[in-house]
């Protein structure tokens, strides 16, 4: 079952992914890439991470999505027409890696290993007690630097996007 | 195979618990709205005479929706216009999963927990769930292809994600008194009594967070005073101008389903869901007989006092209509009279004495009747808030919700968790 669920929730997310790159409105492809994370959340439940499952669609797919639509939407994002141009050299290994994974994918289903092979995940894996536990315990100072990090990124996205320097302490 | 069964059933139930109340409460919202405003409300379609005060309308509705020619916007991105009132309702109806609708029943030895999918993280679900409904109302706005639906889509993302926040504020507080994400969890820790007599319900050990949750929930539901992402007076009908026919109907029930589900969130996560105060669940199975004769007992009165009215008018209004509608009084008081007597009938099987199966089944209908009650009570809390409060200003809701809830929201968490750092959780 588990397997089952893993192995479509990755196909999906693939799926996802190759489309967004394809698409030509911004729009469209903003959603598919919100598909693409809720296969991604799929996956991580069929690994026995239901709180990461979670995680991913309230944030990735929930905020930090409807974020980039609100964007797009609001700039009147781009809807390319008619513009075909020749791919940069450097670009083709990046083509080539989807259908790779597919490959991947597919071999690993054929060679018939079995989810048996793998131990089964310990009773309370992946329970949010369990990663509070480790988040604010044994990486609470790499937690709180991550933290930092956001806090400053954010500091920094505001000063620069103000257009003159009406800062509260400035 | 029996577990495929139990979900099904229990899918099944909760689906039409949701699909039942939607046009029961669009006949509340009208009625509501028309006590309100002190007039007499939708009273005319009727079938074969019975009007039953206009709850005939929404068949009437169903029926025109179904059958109106869909009219869409040419220059429209068919896929996505399609698309949106699909994501409005499964996104509506995908929440009810995880909210338990009663303890548990015991079926031929079989305990059967009373909640579709009980899930570890069933809180953050909730939340997850609510998020991913912005994309159809943002959708619908954009995929329309006109300035007054794209200005709704925008508003409804600016406003679902800033009380999304001060939503999640306000759970966390319950996290932490009750330690858990688990939806039952939380429902079954507010069972106990506080100083042995106050209820130990989340609206008592968080009134902050209740008023905090009660008005996100009002603002993601985007119903008044927080419906600007409809706004009529600024811009028409905001995301679902462009949508008629059953595209439109789609809009229209997940609005409802949106209240059903605020509803059961709210009963379930601060007023003690389907537990019931000073009566756990061993007294009611003690008393079952006792309670099963009182229900009977009030059913027959109620069915009486119905007919009685109903036989009133019979006298009163006579030949009023001078068509079929003459016929409901006679109808209604038959109805009613019949009713009284089945409920009279039962008597004669006992009821006293059901035996332990009995009192253990009748009490976990009776705490699901508890459950359903006050859903409903809550869902009519909605169409009282609409029809009282004005429409905010879109500043107005803005500051309220960055400046007034977020704090409040945060100093609401602070204080929870010093509280429970002191004293220990409900655990």
């Amino acid at each position: 079952m588990e397997a089952f669920l893993f192995f479509t929730c990755g196909a999906l997310m693939l799926l996802g992914g190759v489309m967004m790159v394809l698409q030509r409105s911004a729009v469209v492809a903003a959603l598919w890439l919100v598909f693409a994370f809720i296969a991604a959340a799929g996956v991580f439940a069929a690994l026995s991470a239901p709180f990461v499952a979670i995680m991913q669609v309230l944030v990735y797919a929930g905020a930090i999505m409807v974020l980039f639509l609100f964007v797009i939407m609001m700039l009147h994002g781009p809807v390319l027409d008619g513009e075909r141009k020749r791919l940069p050299l450097p670009m083709w290994p990046a083509v080539a890696i989807p259908p790779l994974a597919v490959l991947v994918l597919v071999g690993g289903w054929l060679s018939g290993r079995k989810a048996e092979a793998l131990p089964a995940a310990p009773e309370g894996f992946g329970a949010p007690a369990q990663i509070a536990n480790l988040l604010l315990g044994r990486y609470l100072l790499a937690f709180e630097l991550i933290s930092i990090v956001l806090l400053v990124a954010l500091i920094g996205a505001l000063t620069l996007g103000l257009r003159e320097r009406k800062l509260p302490w400035s | 195979m029996a577990i495929v069964l139990e979900s099904l059933a229990k899918i099944v139930f909760m689906f039409l618990l949701i699909m039942g109340m939607v046009p029961a409460l669009i006949w509340a919202e009208r009625k509501g709205a028309a006590y309100i405003q002190d007039r007499t409300g939708p009273n005319r379609a009727s079938i074969g005479g019975v009007r039953l005060a206009g709850l005939v309308h929404p068949i009437a509705d169903v029926l025109k929706l179904v059958f109106k020619e869909d009219v869409a916007p040419t220059n429209r991105h068919r896929a996505l216009y399609a698309l949106a009132p699909w994501v409005v309702m499964t996104v509506a109806v995908s929440t009810y999963a995880v909210i338990p609708f009663g303890d548990y029943l015991t079926i031929a030895g079989r305990k059967i927990p009373l909640v579709v999918a009980d899930l570890q993280v069933g809180l953050l679900y909730v939340l997850a769930v609510a998020s991913l409904g912005t994309y159809g109302i943002v959708l619908a706005g954009w995929a329309a292809n006109n300035k007054f639906t794209f200005l709704g889509g925008i508003r409804a993302t600016a406003q679902m994600i800033s009380y999304e926040i001060n939503m999640g504020l306000a759970i966390m507080g319950l996290m932490l008194i009750f330690g858990s994400l688990r939806l039952t969890d939380i429902v079954a820790g507010q069972g106990g009594l506080l100083f042995g007599w106050l209820p130990m319900w989340g609206v008592v050990l968080q009134p902050l967070g209740f008023v905090l949750f009660i008005t996100s929930v009002y603002a993601e539901t985007n119903r008044n005073p927080f419906d600007l992402p409809e706004g009529e007076s600024e811009i028409v009908a905001g995301y679902h101008l462009e949508y008629s026919s059953l595209k439109f109907a789609l809009f229209f029930m997940a609005e409802y389903c949106h209240m059903v589900v605020g509803a059961a969130m709210i009963s379930a996560l601060y007023f003690g869901g389907y537990q019931i105060p000073w009566l756990p669940r061993p007294m009611l199975e003690k008393h079952a007989g006792l309670l099963l004769q009182l229900v009977l007992g009030l059913t027959v009165a109620a069915s009486l006092l119905f007919a009685v009215l109903f036989l009133r008018r019979v006298q009163r209004e006579k030949g009023k209509f001078g068509d079929a509608r003459d016929r409901e009084p006679v109808l209604g008081a038959g109805f009613w009279i019949i009713v009284a007597l089945a409920a009279a009938g039962a008597f004669a099987l006992r009821p006293g004495d059901i035996g332990a199966t009995g009192a253990s089944v009748f009490a976990s209908l009776f705490q699901v009747g508890a459950f359903v009650g006050k859903v409903v009570f809550f869902a009519w809390l909605f169409i009282w808030v609409r029809w009282t409060l004005p429409r905010f200003r879109y500043d107005q809701l803005m500051r309220l919700g960055w400046k007034v809830m977020l704090p409040l929201g945060l100093a609401n968490l602070v204080g929870t968790a010093l509280v429970v750092a002191l004293i220990g959780n409900g655990k």
